[in-house]
């Protein structure tokens, strides 16, 4: 009973301040209001209007491209960094805190200087693909571009906090393990491969399961760098919902599209959670 | 073969674990001076003299200028306030419930558990419109607290996690003996747990702090007037009306920086995040 007391202030604050809004928002979903008038009663209209909007298809593509790039990037390279500030070394936790920076700084403030050393054809790294003989590179207004420089600034957003997970799951493999490989003959790949993963599995799943959410959810790395264009190629479902909603004024299509993609990222997080429960990983 | 190509290195760092030691620091300082390299331009383009003016090569006069001229000190000030308030009430609501996600076992704590799951897989869009309205009818929007009362939604889930794993640590005999004695369970959470629970604690305000110190949607569409506006708004839109004057724009991104860099450089042996896995996939 006190457990349940104890659990109480959040369970009040999550029901008026999560809950509420999302029922609310699953009611405008059915209606083609605007801002402040629920409108008439439409039925699905606004999630076939989404589903039948090719633009919509292109930015599920993006979100599906920009998350892929966010959840194994940015694991790939924290997983790089953790692997590299494992063993002892001087100035190994400075290097440690120093390399959490890009997660701390805001991203107001990082994504201004992206945009100073990419946006113009006299930033710095548009003028250095010159001098190495890329050409005229246009880092965010070609389409192409866009997205790959959006990735790439989303990768370095990210990897921080792939680096936090993966290095505690590294701290947790008992050192005796490794000694015991090396007796048997094992080199340092086959340790990576018969070892590490296996034992960081659990802690790898988890985290890529969070970072699909956060970056399928993620609105300010986007809409700071490119505002979604050139030409859309860089909107994903986030950015083309607060765009229904904000400059389109249409809440009705804007929370259909949210919703479609929630739906989409619960049924496939619940998917992942059973694996990693069945396949009963360390 | 593969023997040798693995005990070879090791022998050489055997012989010289100190010269073994320095080409690891060096190699991680070249590797952590290319990321850092954004943040490395901020500071750069900060000592940049402003736009028409006479002074040449590196100066802090924009800051000055800043101070002087922008509305930059409000902004602190606005930032400041929604981020600490937001930060102590997340974690004065998550504690408990924290707390309860550790030990509580059974179908009702199972629910909780999932509700803060799909709770938090919404994003901030879907929320903003409803409580828009809902603000509107109570005098909340364009007010700071209404957007540190989003703050807090939006760290509650993490947090709750956090405090839970951190609780998870925390041997439940202790309690136990607590209970026995005669002690309550709410008195054996605040005066057991909690007491011990300071690395939790700060780790979870450091979470919350920070989500709400760079949040940049939820000002964006809840605060209007520029009396209120927090840092985020009022960078950005300083930024879109200096373009090109990087000095006065970067020194102000520096001031944005600074806090949050500051706060997680002094208690940064108190934060980690890797224990919500656990307490993610635990149920």
């Amino acid at each position: 009973m006190t457990l349940a007391g104890l659990a109480l202030p959040a369970v009040v604050l999550m029901a008026v301040v999560n809950a509420y809004p999302v029922v609310y928002a699953g009611i405008q979903a059915l209606h083609d209001g605007d801002l402040l008038n629920l409108g008439n009663f439409v039925g699905l209209a606004n999630f076939r209007d989404a589903l039948t909007d090719p633009l919509f298809w292109r930015s599920a593509r993006f979100t599906v491209v920009f998350s892929l790039c966010g959840v194994f990037g940015s694991w790939l390279l924290g997983f790089a960094l953790a692997l590299m500030l494992k063993p002892n070394f001087p100035g190994k936790s400075v290097f440690k805190i120093l390399l959490l920076l890009p997660w701390i700084v805001p991203i107001v403030v990082s994504s201004m200087s992206w945009n100073w050393l990419t946006a113009t054809p006299d930033s710095l790294l548009p003028v250095l693909a010159r001098d190495f003989g890329f050409g005229r590179v246009m880092f965010l207004a070609d389409p192409t571009m866009a997205m790959i420089t959006v990735c790439l600034f989303k990768i370095w957003i990210s990897y921080p906090f792939m680096m936090m997970m993966m290095s505690g799951a590294l701290e947790g493999i008992e050192p005796n393990l490794y000694e015991a490989a090396r007796v048997d003959g094992a080199n340092s790949r086959q340790q990576l491969r018969y070892i590490v993963l296996p034992m960081t599995a659990r802690s790898t799943y988890i985290a890529w399961i969070l970072m699909a959410m956060f970056s399928v959810n993620d609105f300010a790395t986007i809409y700071l760098l490119t505002g979604g264009g050139p030409v859309d190629s860089t909107t994903s479902l986030i950015v083309l919902a607060y765009r229904s909603v904000f400059q389109d004024f249409r809440p009705g299509y804007g929370v259909a599209i949210s919703f479609l993609m929630t739906g989409a990222l619960v049924t496939l997080s619940i998917i992942l959670f059973r694996q990693i429960r069945k396949a009963n990983i360390a | 073969m593969t023997t040798s190509a693995a005990t070879a290195p090791r022998t050489a760092a055997a012989l010289d674990p100190r010269r073994a030691g320095l080409g690891r620091t060096f190699a991680a300082a070249i590797v952590t001076l290319v990321m850092l390299g954004p943040i490395l331009a901020v500071f750069w383009l900060a000592l940049r003299p402003r736009l028409y003016t006479d002074i040449t090569g590196p100066t802090l006069e924009t800051f000055g200028y800043i101070f002087a001229n922008t509305d930059i000190l409000l902004w602190l000030k606005n930032s400041a306030m929604v981020s600490i308030l937001a930060t102590i009430v997340s974690v004065m609501v998550a504690a408990p419930a924290g707390y309860v996600l550790s030990r509580g076992r059974g179908g009702a704590v199972s629910a909780y558990s999932l509700f803060i799951f799909v709770v938090q897989s919404f994003p901030v869009v879907v929320f903003v419109i409803p409580l828009f309205i809902m603000f509107a009818s109570v005098g909340l929007v364009d007010s700071l607290g209404g957007v540190a009362i989003i703050y807090v939604a939006s760290s509650i889930a993490v947090a709750c996690w956090m405090m839970s794993a951190y609780f998870d640590t925390i041997p439940v005999t202790l309690e136990e003996a607590a209970w026995i004695d005669g002690c309550s369970v709410f008195g054996g959470f605040v005066r057991i747990v909690l007491r011990n629970s300071l690395p939790g604690v700060l780790s979870t305000a450091i979470y919350s702090f920070l989500l709400a110190w760079n949040d940049y949607l939820v000002a964006l569409v809840f605060l209007r007037s520029d009396d209120r506006f927090t840092l985020p708004i009022g960078l950005q839109t300083f930024f879109q009306q200096n373009q090109t004057d990087w000095g006065p724009v970067m020194a102000c991104a520096v001031v944005m920086l600074a806090p949050p860099v500051v706060i997680f450089a002094l208690l940064n042996r108190f934060f980690s995040i890797g224990g919500i896995g656990g307490s993610l996939a635990g149920r």
